[in-house]
């Protein structure tokens, strides 16, 4: 199916660990990979590699093989995977209801390009305002 | 569907249906009690209006519930019989004027259907609810990875600054566009991917700190008894604009702590308006729904000054609140003539009396705060507040021993009773980070022990050198359960006072010049007061004006530019490195701390290389004539104090 497309297939939770923690740390060897994983639980090293390859066989994540320890980096952006994941039934049907559900430092709806606007202007007017 | 046209007919239908209708004017009431009453408290702080909000919010349930009572109570006494509603019965003249009006017997007919669609309703919203649930458990796993552990250690210090007992987990998240903070007896932040590599530090903590001030103040827990309100009366909207009023407020709430703790708004406000603009960068997330205004959250921080509050206000809008809903629900009974029990007005303002532990007695009270604080977990805690009599606290405590094993009691006090022999000083030993880490995981496998402080060889991995440090300790565990592998924990004792704070920046054990004014300079004439508050400084720059203070409030001529006091100090400090110094440096010799405390002796008699005696004329609170004796009793040179002036009184 990803060879008709051309496009990775949607990634399984392990995999998705493991694009994680590769958007989070930018490109990275097995062992970097591992000792972020292993900070939130027990994972043996060599299934973090044989997960990568696996990975990189689907699409995944690319490989450079440039340098002896080699490097990996995720093959698509963050956003794209969560537009992809994002079609998760669960997702779609309850994210309002899961939103309310957790408390965070921002309302769950994005400012509109306006308000984004009148912040800006305001945290200038205020630093102007107080030197 | 005849099922239902039956069962619609039955009282306990009728009397929903009547409760549900009822419930329009009721919702509407509070809310307008609540509109009115954020109105009096528009310059009250938010945690005024927080609770405001919540306190109509939970009025309305139990407004809800009074209302269902008594619509029960006043149900025909035989089901069999044919119900009629006598106080709305339809007139008995015909009405001559042909009305397009329904009938009351009919609109009376249509509100009992209304039942089975509210009962649906509710089935809906709560599903929904806990399906949400569930997807946000799930978050807590899934597309997660946790940040550099610097960062796990800087949150698990922000929050035992916050005083929260419950460990706090921090995890960077592919899902949230946002930091959310979810669960809540193993909470976790959840930060979107790159929040930390994209900000500044300050920026980063204020945000832990808005999460932890939702953790601390059990916002988690509230919020779910809010979603069950929406779910009960999903129906009316003024249900929910109470509790979208109770969201917004809590934020306040929150934002508030973080500036108090910061101590500046606009590092906070730029923070959120960061936070905002790089969400903005993104294309639509995952996880989306409305609420919140963030420009006014942010006029709100920015604004110069909250006035200070008039006492009058809350007074004046507790009264207006009673009077009114007293109103609200004696008006309730008095229409309903046939009703069996008149529902007492005001039952609803009667909050429910929370079982504190300030009322439960004494002993109870020091075995939940001082014996188990570390260990119990927080449902057992509250389930311990909830008990009422003495006997189900004996009983209380003796299940939870049992649940721990035989040895578990018997070891959980002898480390208490080490902690207190071994870790006390100006607060008691259990107290103590090192206490609490003693009695929470046991004695450490091994103790790296700097206590005496002075020079210390940094590991590489720490900047490597030869460095001046504070007293420290470093406890190593091989295994903490939940915790991990070789755990090493380090106390740092920066005021020289024998308070071990434990720390994770290995750089705090490194000590700047201020150490050693502190425990070489003056370390003979700091009076204790002010060693601790010294410790408790945490800028060079207080640092600095402390020490400029300590010495302005020693000269004797404020007036002139010198200070005589600090040039003799100093003075006696050179005199007896010069002449003092034997294998330790002078100052630290007996006879350097008494020449640097009282001046040079007014007459000196050796007795051969064995002892010195110095005479002092007048020392204040010695008197007169006051003789010291050194003696050199190793015969190695150094000679001790055998009257020591300064020793206090065991």
């Amino acid at each position: 199916m990803s060879a008709k497309t051309n496009q990775p297939p949607r990634p399984t939770d392990a995999e998705l660990e493991i694009l994680t923690v590769l958007w989070s740390l930018g490109p990275s060897t097995v062992r970097d990979v591992h000792a972020t994983i292993v900070r939130r639980k027990p994972a043996q090293y060599t299934t973090v590699l044989k997960t990568l390859q696996i990975m990189a066989d689907k699409g995944l994540v690319k490989r450079n093989e440039k340098q002896r320890a080699h490097i990996y980096s995720a093959a698509r952006p963050r956003e794209w995977t969560q537009q992809q994941l994002a079609g998760d039934l669960l997702q779609r049907a309850f994210g309002g209801s899961a939103a309310s559900l957790m408390l965070g430092a921002l309302a769950a709806h994005r400012a509109s390009p306006t308000e984004l606007a009148e912040l800006r202007k305001f945290l200038e007017e205020y630093e102007k305002g107080k030197p | 569907m005849s099922h239902l046209a039956a069962w619609i007919h039955t009282p306990l239908a009728q009397a929903i249906g009547w409760t549900l209708a009822h419930f329009i004017w009721e919702g509407a009431v509070l809310a307008a009690v609540l509109m009115a009453l954020l109105r009096l408290h528009r310059e009250a702080p938010a945690r005024r209006r927080y609770a405001l909000a919540c306190l109509i919010l939970a009025a309305m349930p139990v407004a809800f519930a009074i209302t269902l009572a008594a619509m029960w109570a006043r149900r025909p006494a035989s089901v069999a019989m044919p119900i009629h509603w006598a106080p709305l019965a339809v007139p008995q003249v015909p009405i001559s004027v042909p009305s397009p009006r329904l009938s009351w017997a009919a609109v009376l007919d249509r509100l009992a259907w209304l039942v089975p669609v509210w009962f649906a309703g509710v089935a809906f919203f709560y599903a929904r609810g806990l399906a949400g649930w569930a997807a946000v458990r799930r978050l807590r796993r899934r597309g997660v990875c946790a940040p550099a552990p610097e960062w796990q250690a800087r949150l698990d210090e922000l929050a035992a600054r916050m005083r929260l007992l419950r460990p706090v987990a921090l995890l960077e998240s592919c899902f949230t566009d946002t930091p959310v903070l979810i669960g809540y007896l193993r909470p976790v932040i959840l930060l979107p991917l790159g929040c930390l590599t994209g900000l500044s530090a300050a920026q980063v903590e204020c945000i832990l700190l808005h999460e932890l001030a939702h953790a601390v103040r059990h916002d988690y827990v509230v919020n779910l008894l809010q979603a069950l309100v929406e779910g009960l009366l999903f129906y009316h909207p003024a249900v929910w604009w109470v509790s979208r009023v109770a969201r917004t407020e809590r934020e306040n709430c929150c934002d508030d702590r973080v500036v108090e703790l910061v101590g500046n708004a606009r590092v906070y406000a730029a923070t959120l308006a960061v936070l905002e603009q790089r969400r903005a960068l993104a294309p639509q997330a995952a996880l989306a729904a409305t609420g919140g205004n963030l420009m006014k959250r942010i006029r709100r921080l920015t604004k110069e000054s909250r006035g200070a509050q008039t006492s009058a206000a809350p007074a004046f809008s507790a009264a207006l609140l009673l009077v009114i809903l007293a109103a609200a629900l004696t008006a309730l009974p008095a229409k309903l003539p046939r009703a069996r029990h008149a529902i007492p007005a005001g039952v609803a303002l009667a909050p429910p009396k929370p079982q504190t532990a300030a009322e439960t007695t004494t002993p109870y009270r020091k075995w939940l705060k001082e014996d188990v604080v570390y260990i119990i977990s927080d449902q057992e805690r509250a389930a311990f507040q909830k008990l009422t009599t003495d006997a189900e606290r004996e009983e209380f405590i003796a299940e939870f021993w049992l649940q721990r094993g035989s040895a578990f009691k018997e070891e959980h006090y002898r480390r208490i009773a080490y902690a207190n022999q071994h870790f006390g000083g100006s607060k008691a030993g259990w107290k103590t980070d090192r206490g609490r880490i003693y009695i929470t995981y046991g004695p450490p496998d091994e103790i790296d022990d700097h206590s005496s402080g002075g020079s210390y060889r940094r590991p590489p991995e720490e900047g490597g050198g030869e460095v001046s440090a504070f007293p420290f300790q470093q406890w190593r565990y091989r295994y903490i359960e939940g915790v991990g592998n070789n755990i090493i924990i380090e106390f740092v004792d920066h005021g020289g006072t024998g308070d071990f704070r434990m720390t994770s920046d290995p750089s705090e054990k490194v000590a700047t010049p201020y150490r050693k004014w502190l425990n070489e300079d003056v370390v003979y004439i700091i009076g204790d007061a002010e060693r601790i508050a010294f410790g408790e400084l945490t800028t060079d720059q207080e640092r600095e004006n402390f020490i400029e203070e300590f010495w302005k409030r020693r000269n004797p001529t404020p007036d002139t530019v010198e200070n005589e006091f600090k040039e003799e100090h100093y003075r006696r400090i050179a005199y007896a490195n010069e002449h003092f110094s034997t294998g330790i440096p002078g100052w630290k010799t007996d006879m350097g701390r008494i020449y640097i405390v009282y001046g040079p002796p007014d007459a000196v008699a050796t007795m051969g290389a064995a002892a010195e005696a110095w005479i002092y004329r007048y020392i204040q609170g010695m008197g007169q004539n006051v003789t010291l004796v050194f003696e050199n009793s190793q015969g190695d040179g150094e000679f001790h104090l055998t009257n020591d002036p300064m020793r206090k009184p065991n």
